[in-house]
């Protein structure tokens, strides 16, 4: 009963405050006072609060869209094991997890084409080109766990009790190094795509959603922080994985661990963002080539442990 | 377990190396793959109870991870070039190749016969290979001769390794021989590429057949 409560509090703060604290520590490293550390949350009610203006032309696919994404990331956050105790939904196939991501993108995808403005037919195509590239690293970074212990179940996979799929160090930090590429990718931050300009050049995410207002951004912002605080959680609970010899076998100090963890790849984007520019579009396939190549060591590891 | 960790990411290093064209970051990702090569001599030195090893890291560490890795930096600031467009091959399917390389040098590894007292014999025979193929692959699909220089030098700590965990090493006196070699040559190629660069204006390998007035 209270790990209920505290997954429920979990998923209705974490996800906002991360994103306050991404932008704070930014802020920072630039010598900026910057929002306060709840800005998304006040961002969200004022959004909520908001008359929300849509396009003439305009579809129900547009609210549609909006609405599935925000229902499947819903659904993805209760279901993914991205804390170290299990959800509330078993059983969820990694597969699952990846056609829903899909599926998800390409309602996105769907309702950014629907407006009819050309920003979000351009950003759309570029979604597109990102997806299918970072796809196969995503689904070989969750398949090594699942080739340790013969399982494609997410929360049997990412289980700290089993001995099997803790004493193989080497896949889960390959793993955990690949998630942080691909979310970098899927959630087009920096090195893709640069999250905090509204240059016709430089757009994926924000000119998808530059058509929604209101209600409708409101929805599109919380399940963006929402994928945030998934793809995060994944890639900590590989690495605490892979030092799970050293941890103590306490479920609140590991729930502890997860959530500075978290925080802690926040604050590693936060200087990314900071140090990095972003690459020339043609340069983002070397990029996204990295978390493939994480994706296959990962696997390479996990089938040289089993023979 | 420590040994093993380590002569595999000295592998990985190598192939990280191969899937960036940045002069630069292929010069750091070398610096880091011979440092773990040292490291892997210390543990070796340790496991083995042999002192001459502790030197042979030593050298490793002051002529290869610092020395040369520094000359080339210079060198590339000097020279001016900052990227290599390669040739047949883009940067990360030639990355996903020697990872597949990497596979392959672990098939050939198992067949070894165990000559080294070592727990995971394979793992040492796996890196040795998987550094010597990536660095031929790594000539092939570049254009610079910084690059076929960076290339030559991983496919020598492919050797150095493979001799080190198969045959428990070399003398002493023949390693000291080999980086006195590696050290000089690196020093010729530099030379020879300042030249080229002086004469042709350019040091790419591919266009160096043509002749010239």
């Amino acid at each position: 009963m209270v790990s209920y409560i505290v997954y429920s509090i979990m998923i209705l703060i974490l996800p906002l405050l991360l994103m306050g604290f991404l932008q704070k520590i930014k802020a920072k490293l630039q010598n900026r006072i910057g929002a306060p550390l709840l800005q998304p949350f006040f961002n969200v009610l004022k959004l909520w609060n908001k008359t929300q203006i849509l396009s003439e032309d305009a579809s129900f696919l547009f609210r549609f869209g909006i609405l599935l994404n925000f229902c499947i990331a819903t659904y993805l956050i209760l279901s993914v094991p991205w804390l170290n105790f299990s959800p509330m939904i078993m059983g969820l196939d990694l597969f699952l997890l990846v056609y829903l991501l899909a599926a998800a993108r390409f309602f996105n995808i769907l309702s950014a084409l629907d407006t009819g403005s050309p920003f979000g037919a351009f950003s759309g195509s570029r979604e597109a080109a990102l997806s299918f590239l970072v796809e196969p690293s995503l689904v070989l970074c969750l398949l090594a766990p699942g080739l340790l212990i013969n399982s494609n179940v997410m929360s049997e996979m990412f289980a700290f009790k089993t001995a099997v799929n803790s004493d193989n160090p080497a896949v889960w930090i390959f793993a955990s190094l690949g998630l942080f590429i691909t979310a970098l990718v899927e959630l087009s931050r920096m090195p893709v795509d640069d999250p905090n300009t509204h240059l016709e050049l430089t757009m994926v995410h924000e000119a998808m959603i530059i058509e929604a207002s209101g209600r409708n951004l409101a929805l599109c912002e919380y399940s963006y922080a929402l994928k945030l605080t998934l793809f995060f959680g994944l890639s900590v609970q590989c690495f605490l994985h892979a030092v799970s010899a050293f941890l103590p076998s306490n479920e609140w100090l590991t729930l502890f661990f997860s959530v500075i963890g978290m925080f802690f790849l926040a604050a590693v984007l936060a200087m990314l963002e900071t140090v990095l520019v972003k690459l020339k579009w043609t340069k983002c396939p070397d990029f996204i080539a990295y978390a493939l190549t994480m994706g296959m060591f990962a696997c390479i590891v996990a089938l040289r442990g089993r023979t | 377990m420590i040994f093993t960790l380590l002569i595999l990411s000295s592998a990985i290093m190598a192939v990280l190396m191969v899937g960036t064209g940045q002069v630069r970051s292929n010069i750091i990702f070398y610096s880091f793959q011979t440092l773990l090569i040292a490291l892997t001599t210390c543990v070796f030195a340790y496991v083995e109870n042999e002192h001459k090893h502790y030197i042979l890291a030593l050298v490793i560490f002051i002529v290869k991870t610092m020395g040369l890795s520094l000359f080339l930096l210079w060198l590339t600031k000097r020279i001016g070039t900052a990227r290599d467009t390669g040739t047949f091959l883009p940067h990360p399917l030639a990355m996903h190749l020697s990872v597949l390389l990497l596979i392959f040098a672990q098939i050939l590894s198992c067949q070894l016969p165990h000559l080294s007292k070592l727990e995971d014999f394979s793992a040492g025979g796996t890196a040795g290979i998987s550094l010597i193929l990536t660095g031929i692959l790594f000539m092939l699909t570049r254009r610079l001769a910084i690059s076929q220089v960076l290339g030559f030098l991983t496919m020598e700590n492919g050797i150095f390794l493979f001799a080190l965990t198969q045959a428990s090493g070399m003398p002493l006196f023949v390693e000291m021989g080999i980086f006195l070699d590696v050290f000089v040559a690196v020093m010729i190629s530099g030379l020879l590429i300042f030249r080229i660069k002086h004469s042709f204006e350019h040091i790419d390998v591919t266009l160096l057949t043509s002749l010239k007035d």
